[in-house]
This record gives structure tokens, C-alpha cells and sequence, in this order.
């Protein structure tokens, strides 16, 4: 019945919503988020590699640190970062406090020890004799991580995509750092889909964050679908 | 063309592996390491492909001692040399991506970069290399296929004719035919003929003394951490100078 196109115009009449409203919150969203976790994903890769494929001194501890990174609590991330863009905190200059970049920041610090755990597990995965022939066809270590990063793709992609979950389904620490700001104009600042569920929620808005809530899980669905396709290639480009 | 290992010595942890082995491969001759598994066959190889440093003594490529020189001369010696190991470690992609690989590594980064560019347009494929090796050990037709799908024999053969696709001045091959049926063997043999007459030079570690007979020119028998005979393949197997390789070749257990 939901289908049939007579009741379209109806639906759209009821949507609770201004659609550059809902528009600027997706935008928000996956900006803040895609951002964070481009950054973590390539901070995140060669300090896998390093970890999986280098002994170094205190190597035990930076595996420990990861994984114990990995449960973070994400309101305390929100706070440490809240300190840190606030006028005492040592970025007090950037004036970052309740701004988009600053929820980059939390974001990435929690996306990035799942990223790393995630990674440094696929890419220890690979096996040395493939390594070696990298290696051994003259390879440089660019070259054998390179193939190392191409043999742990599926791996890599599934790091991605849990650091992403992370990050788009974060609320404590991006309501802490970024504030659920809306402009005058309507347009959202700093409000995101799970700050704007929060809030519609408090308010007894159930209807609407409902709607809101099925919008974020058809992100997260399309996101994770380009990705598992970008990382299902056939490796042909070595 | 010489490589070469001059009283190296090399083992793990506390345990020596190799003691004062001297050892050269020349081009344009097949040269077979003869010994017992766990003699440190591998472990030499690994040292003529210059994975490792010994812990003492020389490697030297065309007189040129190897570990001292700049990292990026090594590397230089490193992309004259090839190896194939005892499992054929293909990458996860075509048949004719694992060919070319080593072709591409030796190519500047821009290069590479165009030559994936007009790949993925399809204005280039790069085949020529890949097809004429692959033509070395008798699998052209599989050029486009999945190295996944391959069986281990023809694995193994793919693994052979990456190597040889940047045409190696050394090519080293740790028993690559030890876990091969008979016919996928005569197939690495006979590309092994091939790559000789090419002017290569073959070592190849195997713990087969029929297929060291049947295709080296010379034989180096490794017992007990060292090499304690090297020698024309016919001398060595009808009259061997040491005792103890006799006794190897009359299969009497003696390591």
C-alpha cells in the first residue's frame, strides 16, 4: 500500500522535517565521519604494518594500547578532546570548541584503535612466504607493504567499515565536542543524524526519530556496500 | 656473472646453521645443493637472495661485496637474482598480474601509475612479458585466469616463469618440485633447461639426488652446517672425494 505512487504526495506533506534541514544533518554526518575515518585509515595502516611486521621494544604494549582503545569510552574521548580545543587546552587557539573539525577529532580518536586492531589482525594474516616473493622479485618495502595492504584487503575493508560504525553511530562524544548546533538558517552546524535522534527522542518526537533513525541505517547500509565493493576487487591491481 | 658466498655463517638464535659454507653460482649453469631436509639448504639460498646478512663472512655479486654497498646499489644486486620457493606464494590476482610483477617493481612509480591508469581504460595490458614466460613453462593459456583457481603443479610453474619474466642473472630454487606429481616436474625441469641455455644460472636446493643428477652440471653437497663437497655432477655421484658423501648418496643416514 506504502508503494503505491498515489500516496506519495501525502507522505511527503507529512514528513516531519524541512528537507535542507534533514539534507545539512545527512551532510554533516557523513562529512564528519568519512573524514575521521579517511584520517584514522591512513594513520592507522602502517602503524599496523609496523606493529604486525617490525620487533621493536615495547611492542607488546602498543598491541595492548590498541586493543584497549578499542573499548574506549566514547564520552570520555568527548571530554579529553573538549578539553583540549577549550581555551585552557593546548589547541585553545584554533577556537575548535562546537565545530565540525573538532568532531573530526573525537571521531578519529575513536575509530582509530578499532581501525589499527582490525588492520594489524588482517595484515598479520598474510602470509610471510607471499611477503617474500614479494621481496625476492626485487621488491622494495613499499612494494612488499603494498602487496602486504592488497593481500589483506577484505581484512582492511572490514577495519573500515567497523571504524565507520564507529564513528556515524557515535553520540556522547560529538554531542560533548560539537554541541548539536543548528544555524538561523535552518541548516545544520554541528547536529548530526544520532545528536538529532538524541534529541527528537528527549522530546517525545518518537515518530521523527524513528524516521531519522531508518535514514541513518540506509547510510550506513549504502556506505558499507561501496566499500565491501571496492574491497572484493579481484586484486588485479598489483 | 658470479654470485657468490665466501665463509659465511649464519644461524638462529644460539644455533649455527651454517659454518665458513663457500659457495658460487655462475651464469649459464645449474648448479645443485644436495643435502638432508633441516641442513640449511633454505637458509643458504635465503643468503645468495640476500634476505639476510651473515652473521660472518662475504657475499659478493660479480666480485662486488654485496652488504657493504649502499641499500640502493643491493638493490640493484637483488633485482638480478630470482628465487622460487618450495611453495609457490602467488598473489592474490591473475595469472598474468603475478607474471608481470616483477616487471612492474623495477618501473618508476609514475610509470607504474600510467601503465595501471591505462590498465584499468583498457589502452594497455601488458601482456608480451608475461606471455613469453609463461610460454617458458608451457601455461600461455592461463594468462587470464585466477592464480587461485590454478592446481599446485601449475601454481608452481607460474611461480617459475614470474621469476624468469624479468630475466634473472641467478635464479635460485629452494626444492620447488617436492611436492609436484612427475609430470609437473618434468615441466620445471625442463624450464630449467631452457633458462640455462638462456645463460642463467640455476642453483637449485632439492633433497632429490635423481633430479640433481639428471639436471645439474654441478653438484655441492651440504652436511652438517658446511658445503663438504662441490664438483662436476658426474665426478660427485661416481666418485666423491668425501667419504661422507658416499655415504649420502647410498642413502645411509649420516645427519
Amino acid at each position: 500500500m506504502l508503494l503505491e505512487p498515489t500516496l506519495w504526495p501525502a507522505l511527503v506533506a507529512e514528513f516531519p522535517f524541512e528537507w535542507h534541514y534533514v539534507r545539512s544533518i545527512i551532510y554533516v554526518s557523513l562529512y564528519v565521519s568519512l573524514v575521521a575515518v579517511t584520517l584514522s585509515t591512513l594513520f592507522s595502516l602502517p602503524v599496523a604494518l609496523l606493529v604486525g611486521f617490525k620487533e621493536f621494544p615495547g611492542k607488546g604494549l602498543v598491541t595492548s594500547l590498541i586493543n584497549t582503545g578499542m573499548g574506549f569510552p566514547s564520552v570520555v574521548v568527548g571530554l579529553v578532546v573538549l578539553f583540549g580545543v577549550s581555551n585552557q587546552g593546548p589547541l585553545g587557539e584554533l577556537n575548535l570548541v562546537f565545530t565540525r573539525e573538532a568532531m573530526i577529532m573525537s571521531q578519529f580518536v575513536l575509530a582509530t584503535p578499532v581501525v589499527t586492531g582490525v588492520s594489524l589482525a588482517a595484515v598479520s594474516s598474510v602470509e610471510q612466504n607471499v611477503r617474500d616473493a614479494a621481496f625476492a622479485m626485487g621488491g622494495t618495502r613499499a612494494d612488499v607493504a603494498l602487496v602486504t595492504i592488497k593481500e589483506a584487503r577484505y581484512g582492511i575493508a572490514t577495519a573500515v567499515l567497523a571504524g565507520f560504525g564507529r564513528a556515524i553511530s557515535e553520540v556522547g562524544s560529538v554531542l560533548i565536542v560539537g554541541g548539536n548546533i543548528v544555524g538561523p538558517d535552518g541548516h545544520s552546524k554541528t547536529r548530526t543524524l544520532t545528536t538529532a535522534i538524541q534529541l527528537e527522542a528527549r522530546q517525545g518526537q518518537f515518530e521523527t526519530a524513528m524516521i531519522l533513525g531508518a535514514v541513518l541505517v540506509v547510510l550506513v547500509l549504502v556506505v558499507n556496500a561501496v566499500v565491501v565493493r571496492l574491497g572484493s576487487g579481484n586484486g588485479g591491481r598489483y | 656473472m658470479t654470485l657468490e658466498a665466501t665463509d659465511v655463517c649464519y644461524g638462529y638464535d644460539d644455533e649455527a646453521v651454517l659454518e665458513e659454507v663457500s659457495l658460487s653460482v655462475n651464469r649459464g649453469e645449474v648448479l645443485a645443493i644436495i643435502g638432508p631436509s633441516g641442513v640449511g639448504k633454505s637458509t643458504l639460498l635465503r643468503l645468495l637472495a640476500l634476505f639476510d646478512s651473515p652473521d660472518r663472512g662475504r657475499v659478493t655479486y660479480d666480485r662486488n661485496e654485496v652488504w657493504t654497498a649502499p641499500e640502493r646499489q643491493r638493490l640493484e644486486y637483488r633485482r638480478k637474482i630470482g628465487m622460487v620457493f618450495q611453495e609457490p606464494s602467488l598473489f592474490d590476482a591473475s595469472v598474468r598480474r603475478n607474471v608481470t610483477y616483477g616487471l612492474r617493481v623495477r618501473q618508476s612509480w609514475r610509470d607504474r601509475l600510467r601503465h595501471e591508469v591505462a590498465s584499468l581504460v583498457g589502452t594497455q595490458n601488458g601482456t608480451g612479458d608475461a606471455i613469453d614466460a609463461l610460454e617458458t613453462v608451457g601455461l600461455r593459456e592461463k594468462a587470464t585466469q585466477d592464480a587461485a583457481s590454478l592446481s599446485g603443479g601449475e601454481a608452481q610453474r607460474v611461480a617459475f616463469a614470474r621469476a624468469l619474466a624479468y630475466d634473472p642473472d641467478i635464479l635460485l630454487l629452494d626444492e620447488p618440485t617436492s611436492d609436484l606429481d612427475p609430470r609437473n616436474t618434468a615441466g620445471i625441469e625442463d624450464a630449467v633447461y631452457r633458462a640455462r641455455n638462456r645463460g642463467i644460472g640455476v642453483a637449485i636446493a632439492t633433497h632429490d639426488m635423481h633430479q640433481a643428477e639428471r639436471i645439474a652440471d654441478r653438484v655441492a653437497v651440504l652436511l652438517g652446517n658446511d658445503v663438504i663437497e662441490v664438483g662436476d655432477t658426474e665426478r660427485v655421484f661416481e666418485d666423491p672425494a668425501d667419504e661422507r658423501t658416499q655415504k649420502f648418496i647410498d642413502g645411509e643416514l649420516i645427519y
